[in-house]
């Protein structure tokens, strides 16, 4: 047990040292790569993901079948649709696994992802084309979904595709499992795989600093009363999530309003250097 | 790659025992000259519902170790291309070489493997530049290669690294027999490819190394580098060519050598195509 | 690859394949023939791996490698149990010789995929470019053999190559470099057991050795790279961009690895040791086989605007000459295969001394491993 009641009753603290409500660290790079319009890179803790858009573009001769393991949004005719293509690598978990793309828990993942941008991106604006979402997990440790979700935030923004809001998201958990029965547990933020595996969870998206829940995921089974502490501190990690965000976006604009003055192409160089 | 839909073999297999006998015996040993392929037997014309079908046989070695690989090809088309498909001025050539579930030591399944389809990939390169693709705008053709039995024989257990090897011999048959049957079904190309195989081999004490062409990796101790290449002998052009190993001397020209010598085999095989083809001809004629 | 096409019309691809085909060539990016588009290249970025890198060229594509070792039990070809004790015994000499043993290592242990968006990992272009990096990587028979543990176990190395971005030319290259520099900062655990025992590891990460060893007798040894050379007329291109594969008449992909040689002063000569090694090579399909074709204003009606009858034997006859030989200025995909003097001057180039492929190598000793 990750949260031996023990060591966690007498200093309150998880096993990583973190408070119940201290996020893990997180750090993120918008425009990581020159060739896509939108691309971010995203840390929370151990899990790592990247993100690349393409598009709005126009839609691809073997796009309009469906291609084999995207989550594709149809019979929207009059707006851009969205794929989302989720890559697991198989480096990226402590045992080597393989994942398909036919794998059912990645489709599920590309579908709330998918889902939640269709909801909120101005897709009207760009009616009969395609907005290509890759996204790929080079290293997992919990949250997986929330930290694909911020980072496909920032590569839309990136990519300058018009939303609504930041939709940003964060993993909150229960101190003990269902089977404990303890009515008293308290709730987790942002949780790591170890917890994960043992802990109740969901993953809560908001819509900016709204309490707006876009996106809202939660497969262990756990008492309703604890449900809605949980989705309070989700809730609130997302607003701290977003502030983090936010920050990242203003930081790299004000470095792209010093360099306003040089060559696109010069600009270019120095944003693959940091 | 459990395959549900059909009813499969059981999925281990006992083997008989194999002696190691360390050392090569005599009668393993290559018996023909360095610069000799094996005898071959192509027909063309062995499947009436195809386009066009070829039958390549290799003339196995005498006695308990002998297996020669037989190979089929059909093809298909040219056709018109589904209406779902993109537009293509040029014809659509599709390749697909496979083992049949029994014809290695080791099964092979239903779904093709990783290999299968680089050899695939390796004679898709070898007949395109053949073809005179664009004489069928918006068709396509399908060319089917299977491989009814391999060159490995029950040896090969315990010298598990020929296989390695044999995939050379196997694409070299792929492309001789695709070529026939390609002619077989009256698609226009520039000239017939043939496939040849040529190997740099040590000899016992590892000193010495020689250019042999059609190498079978059984008869030879080891086998240091080879090389196939597709060959138009009219044009004097490789299609495609394939090569890895490694060259023990520094000197360069050892790769030159080697694929001469592989293109050398290649016009052996030549001659065998253009006199089955002609046989072929002959008898529709009378 | 099917997906490769470019929209280029047939007189820009005409245009295109005369300016290369000058003597010196012009490319499009104003590079020379045998320069390499610049990248940037770190390893060692992903703790959870044994080994990692992750490189970008300048056009933007983008690729990570991971490699992952995981311990496995030997399995001999027989399926017997005892087969070991049985090889043991039948070479007489009671085992003492490692390098005897490791004549067993097999390149199966090696595993590799290649992962490119919005081609299915299966795509038969895809294996290929898997294969094509495998055998580069175990045509010397060395790399299996360092996988090599004891009699009963042995390593077994996943390596998963990702392309980030989509394929903007052919990736060959990039995932070649990209998987030399992951295999360079490869580490496996610091064995610790000994015989033919289960193995057993050191947990300090610190003391795991390289895979590729930097210090000692075996230092200086690095995996193959691949180079992607495309010959346009007379001329040899390294690092083709799409736009020039789209007009090649052939494409090679080259394996080699670097020999050092020994000389018997250690001290001396490190960098002139260098020896480049073919070890294997590949044609690979030129996607300008797929190209639309040009139609000559002799051919084209429309463009002369006059239909007589009566030249129509002659213009059939031309219309014939024309399939035939290639006219000036009109694009035509390429037909046939290779001379071999073509691809002769293509290794030629890869292997000379100072050449291409010393330079990429000098380059990517360069990158700081860590």
């Amino acid at each position: 047990m990750p949260l031996d009641t023990s060591t966690y009753s007498l200093a309150l603290l998880r096993i990583d040292g973190r408070r119940w409500n201290d996020l893990r660290r997180l750090h993120a790079q918008i425009h990581t790569q020159d060739a896509a319009d939108g691309s971010s890179y995203l840390e929370m803790g151990h899990t790592k993901v990247m993100c690349v858009v393409t598009g709005p573009a126009e839609p691809q001769a073997g796009q309009k079948k469906g291609t084999v393991g995207s989550a594709q949004a149809t019979g929207q005719k009059e707006g851009a649709s969205i794929v989302v293509n989720v890559v697991v690598a198989g480096f990226s978990s402590v045992d080597r696994k393989r994942r398909g793309r036919n794998d059912r828990r990645i489709q599920e993942m590309e579908i709330t992802i998918q889902k939640a941008l269709a909801a909120n991106l101005h897709t009207h604006l760009f009616p009969h084309s395609t907005i290509t979402v890759s996204l790929h997990v080079l290293s997992q440790d919990g949250s997986l979904l929330a930290a694909l979700i911020n980072a496909t935030t920032l590569a839309v923004i990136d990519a300058g595709i018009p939303m609504t809001d930041y939709i940003t998201a964060c993993t909150a958990g229960s101190t003990s499992s269902y089977a404990a029965g303890d009515d008293a547990a308290d709730p987790l933020l942002d949780l790591n795989t170890q917890e994960e595996q043992e802990l109740p969870y969901l993953t809560v998206g908001t819509l900016g600093d709204s309490d707006k829940v876009a996106v809202l995921v939660c497969e262990s089974r756990v008492q309703v009363s604890r449900l809605e502490g949980m989705l309070v501190v989700g809730v609130d990690g997302c607003k701290q999530v977003r502030r983090l965000l936010d920050g990242i976006v203003k930081q790299k604009g004000r470095k792209m309003i010093k360099e306003g003055a040089v060559r696109r192409s010069d600009m270019m160089a120095v944003s693959l250097d940091d | 790659m459990a395959d549900r839909r059909r009813v499969n073999g059981p999925g281990s297999s006992t083997l008989p025992p194999v002696y190691d006998d360390g050392e090569l015996d005599a009668a393993l040993r290559r018996q023909r000259a360095p610069d000799a392929i094996r005898p071959l037997y192509l027909k063309t014309g062995v499947t009436p519902s195809a386009s066009g079908s070829a039958y390549l046989e290799i003339e196995p070695r005498e006695g308990e170790h002998g297996s020669g690989m037989k190979l089929t090809c059909t093809v298909h088309g040219p056709r018109s291309l589904p209406r779902s498909a993109p537009f293509s001025p040029y014809m659509v050539l599709s390749t697909h070489v496979k083992f049949a579930p029994f014809a290695t030591k080791q099964r092979r399944g239903y779904l093709r493997d990783s290999s299968e389809k680089d050899l695939s990939t390796h004679l898709e390169t070898a007949l395109r530049g053949a073809l005179i693709a664009d004489r069928w705008p918006k068709s396509g053709v399908d060319v089917v290669v299977t491989i009814i039995e391999g060159e490995s024989t029950r040896q090969d257990a315990v010298e598990r690294r020929v296989e390695e090897w044999d995939v050379m011999n196997v694409l070299g048959g792929c492309i001789t027999v695709a070529s026939a049957a390609i002619a077989d079904a009256g698609i226009d190309c520039v000239d017939t490819v043939s496939g040849g195989v040529a190997a740099l081999v040590a000899s016992k004490d590892g000193k010495d190394a020689s250019i042999v062409l059609d190498p079978v990796a059984l008869e030879h101790e080891s086998i240091l580098a080879a090389c196939c290449v597709a060959y138009l002998p009219n044009r004097d052009e490789v299609t495609n060519l394939w090569f890895k190993g490694q060259l023990p001397s520094p000197a360069s020209c050892n790769h030159q050598s080697l694929v001469s010598r592989a293109v050398q085999a290649s016009r052996g095989t030549h001659g065998l195509i253009s006199a089955s083809l002609s046989e072929a001809i002959g008898s529709t004629q009378n | 690859m099917a997906n490769q096409q470019t929209l280029l019309s047939p007189a820009e691809l005409a245009y295109l394949h005369s300016s290369l085909s000058l003597s010196p060539p012009i490319r499009p990016d104003g590079r020379t023939a045998k320069q390499f588009r610049p990248l940037t290249a770190e390893t060692g970025i992903l703790p959870g791996t044994n080994g990692s890198a992750r490189v970008c060229l300048a056009d933007g594509t983008e690729a990570i490698v991971g490699v992952k070792a995981e311990i496995e039990k030997t399995v001999d070809p027989l399926g017997g149990e005892h087969y070991q004790e049985y090889v043991k015994s039948a070479s007489g000499a009671g085992g003492g010789d490692a390098e005897e043993d490791k004549r067993g290592a097999r390149g199966e242990w090696l595993e590799m995929t290649v992962e490119i968006p919005g081609l299915r990992d299966d795509d038969a272009g895809t294996v290929f470019l898997a294969e094509l990096l495998r055998e580069a990587l175990l045509a010397d028979g060395e790399f299996a053999k360092k996988l090599w543990i004891n009699r009963r176990f042995h390593w077994r190395l996943y390596l998963d190559i990702i392309l980030i971005s989509p394929p903007l030319s052919y990736p060959l290259p990039l995932l070649s470099l990209t998987t030399h520099l992951a295999l360079l900062s490869t580490r496996l655990p610091r064995l610790k057991s000994e015989g033919d025992e289960d193995p057993m590891f050191d947990d300090d990460w610190e003391a795991s050795p390289f895979l590729y060893p930097r210090q000692g007798a075996a230092a200086g040894s690095r995996p193959p790279i691949t180079l992607l050379v495309v010959a346009v007329g007379d001329s040899i291109l390294f690092d083709p961009s799409k736009e020039e594969l789209a007009v090649a008449d052939s494409a090679l992909a080259v394996s080699l690895c670097e020999v050092r040689t020994q000389k018997g002063d250690e001290s001396m000569e490190v960098d002139s040791g260098r020896e480049l090694r073919l070890v294997s090579m590949r044609t690979v399909d030129p996607p300008s086989r797929l190209t639309p074709p040009g139609v000559p204003s002799t051919g084209n009606f429309a463009a002369s605007g006059t239909f007589d009858p009566s030249s129509q034997k002659k213009q059939q006859q031309q219309q014939q000459r024309v399939e035939e030989y290639p006219q000036e200025g009109v694009w035509k995909a390429p037909l046939g295969g290779t001379r071999f003097a073509v691809l002769d001057s293509i290794i030629r180039a890869v292997l000379e001394k100072g050449g291409v492929a010393d330079e990429v190598l000098d380059g990517l000793e360069g990158v700081d491993l860590s």
